[in-house]
């Protein structure tokens, strides 16, 4: 197809670099250089969307970051799928497909379209709310609807193949803008040899000298970007980041920048590259050159396609070598909006009217558009727009001096392009990330970056500096003072001499009047993507919305994904006439993280799949995966859950394993248990302290289980500490509170009791455990050791250091299963090695390796709870009828002390672990259930407390439970109830919750 | 406990009551380091031999925590007899002396990494040779060290970890413990383009899978 908009010569394009994409299933041309946007314009491609809520047709109305409409799916594949994409930041590839994301069944024909009026009707200003308020009962109508119609874009159905990454930077100076404001703060920075990133969001540095005509030092702009770009990739000391949003300014100058590192080349990244990266910037100063965004003028019709913002003509004229139309009406307030019609005239279309809102507008631009005989109407405005699918012609009447009504006659003009120039925004969003309340500039007619507390500078038209040579000066400046608060000094920069521009006073307007109310005028849109309108503002401020807050979350302006950068200034205008308020008075809108939308890949990152979270293995991982083990995530380690014989059932191989282990002989893996450190002479104390039993007279070469509380005397962790030397000790702690335990001494150590003399370390990774259990334990253990293993020699509750299967071991005689058990330590370097000898002898004792499951159902079988399964935070030890656990008469006091002791934890009727039986053996409780003693009363029945821990013993060939019954110490041999939610109810009758071996004969043999 | 010899036959008690134990087995014994089951040596003699970062295992060393009184002259002292250097006081820097390296971990705690054979006899030479109340913690089985080097070393550490890796900022010698990818890592620079990094053995897989995918970009070369 021909690209009928397309300018012979000029531009920024290379013509001699064709290419080809597609928008909704059309072929189209292209050149490299082309964004979508302006490839969409050269081939006359009128509609990119229909708009949310009326859906009207839209057309592209900007050129950069603030285009509202043309936000485009993309992706040639179902996988690389990409929404919300702004056309106009889009850089054109060869083969690259689009699609419009709003328009049902087409854009062009929208069956959506014939019924907008009742939409509009359907959804007044404040919509959501009143339909949630009333009529309930319509909103099943209108949800279908507005679904369909809504919506920018769709995630991708498929994983996406690309990977994106995130990088940690830091400089000393962060510049935030390629244009000429940010090029000569970059380039003074850079020279003085401070640290510098400079990041633009588009593909070329340059920004507003991009899309111009104008001059430096007499010659193209363009030269002297090219020589500061060429001087800044020399240095070693600067980072050039184009094609990177500066997309979030947070606090402590930490800032975000999205870059898009191959977006602009295909469809999938190259092989081994990232398609896109998030910069984690620390900087010690940031120079915001953000430039500044053209505001559209309000008027009715104003979103018809072919009508937008006047510097978005003249950058597709001169950057792109693309009129996007023949005939055009330009509306401006100011002086600056000429340039759309000088672009135009000089390219050859036809300037049908420049229609400025001042009365007698003097200055150079004026003077030129009279130089070259254009139809110059003053005093007046375009109040209404004609055409549908594309603007045919536009109404001009004359306004009064103060733009609030119209005076005169309405005359015709044919026109199929309407630009218009409210005057300009300044691009304070970032400057408001961090906080920072902008302020209100009557001269600029817009809001400045208000006072910030972070190390931040501004220059050029964010400041509403919009000359050239002011923002060159101004970069500089800020350039300076960065460096010299960095500690350095800066090398002289020459400025380049810019064209001086003489412009007369702009008029403050916002919003162009019409014959009729605004309430009965056609629609004067104020915010596209969200389809606020002028009429609906002043809804919302007669139905009592006075603050600019309210408003906004009234008719949902500036919500949309380009937060209103068109918008919000004209709506706060809109809403401050009807309010007669100043825009001040009205107040203004806080912008927040993101600048531009930012894809979720970024902002992943590496950290999906296998590297979404540490997975932590123990030394004998690999054994365990070989064998055929289901793991189980404890905190981040992977432990095995049980080992499945091939065609095991999950039960089948936890009763073959509990049977081997009380039987023979079993073996877990339990180097993931927290193990600490402790030396120093005051460590015994510090242990009596933190846990709540004694250990004055733990003699060396014996362990002891432990309580640990907290301040309030509940239940936090257990496990066994061993006296290894007298000031020294071994604690461990359960798997998942191991830093959490290291952090509690800490804590209490320096916090508390610094005087003491004790160091904690953590060993976890240090040692490999190797537990062996069962009545063969001893046997299998003596044919690795010489170590006398004599029950006289070497007691239960004894540890010895040894030798095992030749590597040097503390062996410790204590179990968690209540069979005769060995704790085998050994420097993990060597735990596959002893693993790996003890099968070799163990095969003779059907030595069977056993996970957490079986290890689970061995400790209830003897009654050992499990801190954080038995115990939830508001248990104490009396109420796990751990009594003995608790030492009454130690010197000093220790923690959780002082907490069971009150008066709540003292009560009788207390929810109190016991064991459960039910009455029929085969029926095991879920955990969880909750407990009743009369299944008969009516709901809500009072529960007395709920199952903590549930098993099939094989063992007892029955089933067993733990579980919190109140009072239920004292209720031994009663029943209690378990309703279940499948209607059935479970008889239990509370017992001692030692199911096996009530003597502990068998870890004693 | 009037005769602790007794009770620990094999392990010495010096006069902090604290015991010491030789913990390395024969070399009859394979000892398997953290990344063991990565089968680097394979990769080393296999993969390619062209990249922007280089990773070594240096396994199987002794790591020695120490925590003392840094104002305590005579502690001082006597890791300067042990040793043959003196502790580093100042945050965030490390020493080094053949074999042996130092390097700070917070105000009251040093990282000594010695090769694997010597770690038992430092111990006990600390024990014969430092009295007062300090601690020393063999921690060799529970961490090892990779040295990463080559042109992008830097870029990839810039991926992996927050820390301002400049020069100007982290010149040779620093050393810092700090977040690396989800987990965490002491960094020291021994070069320009040169790092050492003491990873904990149960995180030592995922930071193994992190690293690789972290250095595609570049190319990962593996030595033995």
């Amino acid at each position: 197809m021909t690209q009928k908009n397309r300018l012979q010569s000029g531009g920024r394009i290379d013509r001699s670099k064709p290419l080809t994409f597609t928008y909704n299933g059309k072929k189209f041309n292209g050149f490299l250089g082309d964004t979508l946007a302006s490839a969409m314009l050269a081939n006359g491609i009128d509609i990119v969307g229909r708009s949310f809520k009326y859906s009207r047709p839209r057309g592209i109305v900007a050129a950069g970051a603030e285009e509202p409409n043309a936000v485009l799916q993309l992706g040639a594949t179902e996988a690389t799928q990409v929404p919300n994409v702004r056309a106009t930041q889009q850089e054109l590839f060869n083969g690259l497909v689009s699609s419009s994301t709003n328009g049902w069944p087409s854009v062009e024909t929208d069956l959506m379209g014939t019924i907008g009026k009742m939409g509009g009707s359907m959804m007044p200003p404040g919509f959501y709310y009143k339909t949630f308020m009333y009529p309930k009962s319509l909103w099943d109508t209108y949800e279908s609807m507005i679904r369909k119609a809504a919506g920018l874009g769709r995630s991708p159905l498929e994983s996406d193949p690309d990977t994106y990454d995130k990088i940690n930077q830091h400089c000393d100076v962060l510049v935030v803008g390629g244009g000429p404001a940010g090029l000569s703060a970059a380039l003074t920075a850079a020279r003085s040899g401070a640290r510098v990133i400079f990041a633009d969001e588009q593909n070329e540095f340059g920004g507003s000298l991009l899309s111009s005509k104008e001059t430096l030092n007499g010659a193209p702009a363009s030269e002297w970007v090219n020589a500061v770009v060429e001087e800044l990739r020399g240095y070693d000391n600067v980072m050039l980041l184009p094609r990177s949003t500066v997309n979030g300014y947070h606090d402590h100058n930490f800032l975000t920048i999205h870059e898009r590192c191959t977006d602009h080349i295909a469809d999938i990244a190259p092989a081994g590259q990232a398609r896109q990266r998030l910069h984690r910037v620390r900087a010690k100063w940031v120079v915001l050159a953000t430039g500044a965004h053209e505001r559209p003028l309000v008027f009715a019709n104003n979103d018809v396609p072919g009508c937008m913002v006047a510097n978005a003509v003249s950058t597709y004229i001169n950057r792109y070598g693309v009129a996007p139309g023949n005939e055009l009406v330009l509306m401006t307030t100011n002086d600056s909006g000429y340039q759309a019609a000088l672009d135009w005239h000089d390219a050859g279309r036809k300037v049908v009217a420049i229609v400025d809102t001042r009365q007698n507008p003097k200055g150079d631009r004026v003077e030129a558009s009279r130089q070259r005989g254009l139809n110059l109407i003053t005093g007046s405005a375009v109040i209404e727009v004609q055409g549908s699918k594309r603007v045919s012609g536009v109404s001009v009447a004359p306004i009064s001096a103060d733009g609030n009504k119209v005076t005169g006659s309405v005359s015709k003009l044919s026109a199929d392009t309407v630009a218009s120039s409210g005057g300009w925004s300044p691009v304070i969003h970032l400057s408001c990330h961090t906080g920072s309340r902008p302020v209100w500039n009557d001269d600029v007619v817009g809001f400045l970056p208000g006072p910030t507390v972070q190390k931040q500078l501004t220059a050029g038209a964010i400041n509403g500096s919009y000359s050239t040579s002011t923002a060159l000066f101004e970069g500089l400046n800020a350039g300076l003072k960065a460096v010299a608060e960095v500690g350095l000094s800066a090398s002289e920069v020459m400025l380049p001499k810019a064209e001086e521009v003489n412009e007369g006073a702009p008029m403050t307007l916002f919003h162009i009047p019409h014959l009729k109310p605004t309430s009965q005028a056609p629609k004067q849109f104020v915010d596209y993507q969200t389809d606020v309108t002028a009429a609906g503002i002043e809804v919302a401020c007669r139905e009592g919305y006075e603050s600019i807050e309210h408003v906004k979350r009234y008719t949902a302006m500036g919500f949309g994904t380009d937060q209103g950068k068109l918008g919000n200034i004209n709506g706060m205008a809109v809403a401050a006439k009807a309010l007669n308020k100043t825009i001040p008075e009205t107040g203004t809108t806080i912008f927040r993280p993101n600048y531009t939308p930012v894809s979720f890949g970024a902002i992943a990152g590496r950290d999906c799949g296998a590297l979404f979270d540490p997975e932590r293995y123990s030394a004998m991982h690999k054994w365990h995966v070989a064998r055929g083990a289901k793991f189980e995530d404890v905190g981040q380690w992977k432990r095995p859950w049980y080992f499945p014989k091939p065609g095991e059932s999950m039960k089948e191989a936890l009763n073959r394993e509990c049977l081997a282990t009380r039987e023979s002989v079993g073996i877990l893996d339990a180097s993931t248990l927290g193990k600490i450190d402790i030396q120093g002479k005051d460590a015994r104390e510090f242990l009596g302290r933190v846990y709540t039993n004694a250990w004055a007279k733990l003699a060396v070469g014996k362990c002891r289980y432990g309580l640990m509380c907290g301040e309030d005397g509940m239940v936090f962790d257990d496990g066994v500490t061993s006296c290894l030397g007298e000031n020294h000790f071994l604690m461990t702690t359960t798997t998942g509170g191991a830093a959490r335990v290291l952090e509690w001494l800490e804590l209490y150590h320096q916090t508390e009791w610094p005087e003491m003399e004790v160091y904690f370390n953590t060993v976890t990774d240090h040692w490999s455990t190797l537990t062996i259990s069962g009545p063969n334990s001893r046997k299998l253990l003596a044919e690795l050791t010489d170590c006398d293993l004599s029950n006289e020699n070497f007691a239960f509750m004894d540890w010895k250091q040894t030798t095992v299967a030749g590597v040097p071991a503390r062996v410790f005689r204590i179990s968690f299963t209540g069979e005769c058990s060995y704790e085998i330590n050994v420097q993990a370097n060597y735990g596959m090695h002893v693993w790996e000898k003890l099968f070799e002898h163990g095969e003779k004792f059907n030595l069977t390796p056993y996970g957490t499951e079986t290890m689970h159902i061995l400790r209830a079988e003897k009654g050992f709870i499990i801190a954080g399964q038995d115990t939830d935070g508001s248990v104490h030890p009396f109420d796990l009828g751990m009594g003995w656990c608790v030492a009454q008469k130690k010197p000093f006091s220790y923690i959780g002390k002082r907490g069971m002791a009150r008066e709540d934890c003292v009560r009788e009727d207390r929810k109190q672990l016991v064991g459960l039986k039910t009455t029929d053996p085969k029926v095991v409780l879920p955990e969880g259930a909750q407990g009743v003693l009369d299944p008969k009363a009516p709901i809500p029945m009072p529960m007395v407390g709920h199952i903590t821990s549930s098993y099939w013993s094989a063992n007892l060939d029955r089933s067993i439970a733990m579980g919190f019954v109140k009072g239920g110490l004292n209720k031994m041999g009663e029943k209690v109830f378990y309703p279940l939610a499948d209607g059935t109810v479970v008889e239990a009758e509370i017992c001692s919750p030692i199911f096996l071996d009530p003597k502990g004969e068998r870890q004693n043999v | 406990m009037s005769d602790l010899t007794v009770a620990v036959p094999e392990e010495k008690v010096a006069s902090t009551k604290a015991v010491v134990m030789n913990q390395v087995a024969g070399p009859e014994v394979r000892a398997e380091s953290p990344l063991y089951h990565a089968d680097l040596d394979s990769l080393a003699k296999q993969g390619p031999r062209k990249g922007g970062v280089r990773l070594r295992e240096n396994k199987l060393l002794g790591h020695l925590t120490l925590r003392c009184n840094p104002n305590n002259a005579d502690q001082l002292a006597a890791v300067e007899r042990v040793l043959g250097m003196a502790l580093p006081l100042q945050p965030l820097t490390s020493v080094e002396k053949g074999d042996v390296s130092i390097r700070w971990m917070s105000p009251d705690e040093w990282l000594i990494i010695v090769p694997g054979l010597k770690a038992f006899d430092v111990e006990t030479r600390f024990r014969d040779e430092m009295d007062g109340h300090y601690s020393l913690v063999n921690g060799s089985g529970g961490s090892t060290v990779l040295e990463l080097s080559g042109d992008n070393v830097v870029d990839m550490l810039k991926k992996s970890t927050p820390i301002d890796l400049h020069p100007s900022e982290f010149p040779v010698g620093k050393v810092v413990s700090t977040v690396f990818a989800k987990s965490t890592a002491v960094i020291r620079r021994t070069g320009e383009k040169q790092f050492e990094l003491v990873i904990r053995r149960s995180f030592s897989d995922y930071l193994w899978l992190w690293i690789q995918d972290a250095s595609r970009e570049f190319g990962l070369v593996v030595d033995a």
